[in-house]
């Protein structure tokens, strides 16, 4: 028997064992029906525990005997009657009544059933689970937190070693910066000596010149306009108190390093070699517009690691050489004074732009814009006409959409032309949701430029997708884009005007082209946006940095080259004949390389 | 060609842009401000085209009571086609004022763009209202011929100048 046995069925086995037990009249003289059949009972006790209760209820245990009785809402009857005497039944007896429990009635057996679990007992089990449950709350939560515990040491650690990268980084990047500065102190003197040598010409031979607009009394002091005879050239001047303010502090200075010291670089670049009047908007222009894309680009290395000399030519500035000439520096910037602000670009050849545009005011300056940046334009006011001269075989080397266009709007036209052409598209509009720049890239649109557009920002868009087409000091071309046609490749003249450039010293007017290049950082992933900024001396080693073109890379010096990189070949080749009739010294320059920075080129140098 | 700090524009012209295009021009050129020149007055006289054409377009008209019977034909037969048309001149006109700097000629343009697309001066929520739609761009029509007629007269004035000095 089971005293937490269910008994929704029948009556319980307990009961019908009672009744049974009951029924033996062996039993009589120990436990019988009482006398009115409505009760029994228990007159030997000793005699019941000992023989009865095993036998029928397989305990002897008269206490749990009663106990189960009264869970089945038995009761005892009492044994004295009021009068006090004694029971009909004797001292020891033990009489139980349940209403259902009846001598003759079996059928009500079934009414006899355990009672509601007292409270008591169900408060028992209650509290004892309660604590458990609490206890197992607990202990889960001591497993999550000891979980979260050590998800958060892991993230600690990955914070410690990324910020010890991160500071052996602005550690190498300081030192770079140093010797820039170096190197900017030590072309300033010697522009400096260049100065005052002139300065003394000048004097011996016009002893009153005294002009400060820079008229012109020589040819070559044209530009210097010293006010002072004794004191320097009011550009060095200038540039000289540039470099003094932005002083590179060998202290490791966080916050503002990076910004200002590379403006003041270049500000003092530009100094000398512009004269004062285009001077100064240079400078202004330069700081205020430009200051972010003269910073070396934020975010990881973005490709200029100094650990690796691969990224050398990402470095976006040019190593400058002694032997610049700095009177031909200055006559170069006379002649652009207009537009130093964006000097020439420095295309190896014109590049050849379509632009489709209905509105003729807007056309208008765009292509006034474009033959600023020596570009050849066609243009085309809607997008049929923009596709039909595509079609009949015009080659550009970019093409400007308009999108709101009547007749053919600019991304019906992109993808049209892209059925059969893939040079480069721009879109230019002034809607920029993201849903609609969606949709054109989805049509085959390259890029866009919100108008409107000032002249950097299409500058910028030029640069960045004709990267290919600068010239470059040595005479080194990226390679080029898909789709860009061949007939770049028949044009061998350009190693000679590269060359040309060249001799001029790897000269700030050819580098400030590249100098505004660093804005294809600007929110373009650099690895895939620009290539290697083309710098002299580096070219060799500079395989890597033609990462992932699937291109055909295209070079003046080589006819035909099949698609995928092998820029390391050409540039390896091209690195001795480009040298070799050079007024510098390439190994004067490749030794500053080597001695001012960590990287070593990974090609062997032609030598 | 500095000369464009000096004059005084107001808040009529976004001075950086404009300078822009006066950078265009070629100062050793016998016509120094040929370029700059040619680009403004172009707009000009397209700006002056362009309301002409809105004036058309658009039927209702603020200070006409007299066309009170051909407003009613055109608003039943014309309405939604006249704000698209009322849009798109915007636009357009839009486009050439912001590239020459001629800020507040542009955000009216680009007010009447935004009102002929059914949307509110933004762009940003709808205007289901076509009348309010179209009385909106009346407005900014007004406003906008306002300030290209300042505009108008700034160059006129500054072009005198410059070739007054030149």
């Amino acid at each position: 028997m089971d005293p937490g046995g269910q008994n929704a069925n029948n009556s319980s086995d307990f009961v019908r064992k009672l009744y049974k037990m009951l029924e033996d009249p062996s039993y009589s003289s120990v436990v019988r029906w009482g006398d009115d059949g409505d009760s029994f009972v228990v007159l030997e006790n000793e005699k019941f525990t000992k023989h009865i209760l095993p036998k029928h209820f397989k305990h002897s245990n008269f206490a749990s005997f009663v106990r189960q009785l009264n869970k089945y809402d038995f009761h005892k009857v009492r044994q004295n009657n009021e009068d006090g005497q004694q029971s009909q039944y004797g001292p020891n007896a033990w009489e139980f009544k349940h209403p259902e429990f009846k001598a003759n009635s079996k059928d009500t057996l079934d009414n006899i059933r355990r009672k509601a679990p007292a409270p008591r007992n169900k408060g028992a089990i209650v509290d004892g689970d309660m604590p458990i449950q609490q206890i197992d709350l607990m202990n889960q939560q001591i497993v999550a937190q000891a979980q979260q515990i050590q998800m958060l040491e892991a993230s600690n650690h990955e914070l410690r070693v990324n910020h010890q990268t991160m500071v052996q980084e602005m550690v190498r990047l300081h030192r770079t910066v140093l010797n820039h500065d170096r190197v900017m102190q030590d072309v300033m003197k010697y522009l400096n000596t260049v100065d005052a040598q002139q300065r003394r010409n000048s004097k011996v031979l016009f002893p009153n010149a005294q002009d400060n607009a820079g008229t012109t009394l020589t040819p070559t002091s044209q530009n210097i306009g010293a006010v002072d005879e004794e004191a320097p050239a009011s550009p060095l001047q200038h540039a000289q108190q540039l470099m003094q303010e932005y002083n590179v502090d060998p202290q490791l200075n966080f916050p503002g390093f990076e910004n200002s010291y590379p403006s003041a670089a270049q500000n003092g670049m530009r100094g000398p070699a512009s004269t004062h009047s285009s001077g100064s908007m240079g400078y202004s222009k330069l700081s205020d517009g430009q200051l972010e894309q003269i910073v070396y680009p934020t975010g990881g290395n973005n490709g200029i690691d100094p650990m690796y000399s691969e990224h050398l030519p990402h470095i976006p500035y040019p190593l400058p050489s002694k032997e610049v000439d700095a009177g031909e520096l200055r006559n170069k910037y006379a002649e652009s004074r207009k537009k130093s602000n964006y000097a020439d670009p420095g295309w190896a050849r014109s590049p050849r732009v379509l632009l489709v545009e209905d509105d003729p005011t807007c056309r208008q300056i765009g292509a006034k814009f474009l033959l600023s940046f020596s570009c050849t334009i066609d243009t085309a006011l809607d997008g049929l006409e923009a596709v039909s001269k595509v079609q009949e075989g015009g080659k550009y080397d970019l093409i400007l959409m308009d999108i709101i266009m009547p007749n053919l709007d600019g991304v019906s036209a992109c993808h049209i032309i892209r059925q059969f052409d893939r040079t480069p598209i721009v879109a230019m509009t002034s809607n920029i949701r993201s849903d609609d720049i969606q949709m054109y890239f989805q049509h085959g649109m390259d890029d866009v430029l919100p108008k409107p557009f000032t002249r950097k920002s299409l500058l910028d868009m030029l640069e960045k997708h004709l990267m290919h087409m600068k010239k470059i000091p040595e005479g080194m071309a990226p390679p080029a884009p898909v789709g860009v046609n061949p007939s770049l490749t028949t044009h061998p003249p350009n190693s000679r005007s590269v060359q040309d450039d060249m001799s001029q010293g790897a000269s700030p007017a050819g580098s400030t082209g590249t100098w505004n290049s660093p804005s294809q950082y600007s929110g373009v992933s650099p690895v895939s946006a620009s290539m290697s900024i083309p710098y002299a001396n580096y070219m060799d080693s500079n395989n890597a940095a033609y990462q992932a073109q699937p291109t055909t890379p295209l070079n003046p010096n080589r006819p035909m080259l099949p698609a995928g990189p092998q820029p390391g070949m050409m540039q390896h080749r091209r690195g001795p004949s480009e040298m070799s009739g050079q007024d510098m010294n390439p190994a004067v320059k490749r030794q500053r390389v080597s001695g001012t920075y960590t990287g070593q080129p990974v090609a062997a140098r032609p030598q | 060609m500095a000369d464009a700090e000096e004059f005084d524009f107001g808040d009529n012209v976004d001075t950086a842009t404009f300078e822009q295009i006066l950078d265009m021009d070629d100062a050793d050129e016998d016509d120094a401000h040929e370029f700059s020149k040619s680009i403004v007055f172009g707009f000009l006289d397209q700006a002056d085209s362009t309301f002409a054409k809105m004036e058309t377009s658009k039927y209702v008209r603020p200070d006409k009571s007299i066309h009170v019977v051909r407003t009613l034909i055109h608003y039943v037969l014309r309405k939604d086609k006249d704000l698209k048309e009322l849009s798109s001149l915007g636009h357009f006109l839009k486009g050439s004022s912001a590239t020459l700097g001629f800020t507040k000629v542009k955000d009216e343009c680009e007010k009447i763009q935004h009102y002929g697309q059914k949307k509110d001066e933004t762009g940003a929520t709808d205007e289901p209202d076509e009348e309010k739609c179209l009385r909106l761009i009346g407005q900014s029509i007004a406003k906008a011929k306002t300030a290209y007629d300042e505009v108008k007269r700034l160059m006129e004035q500054y072009y005198a100048k410059l070739e007054g000095n030149a």
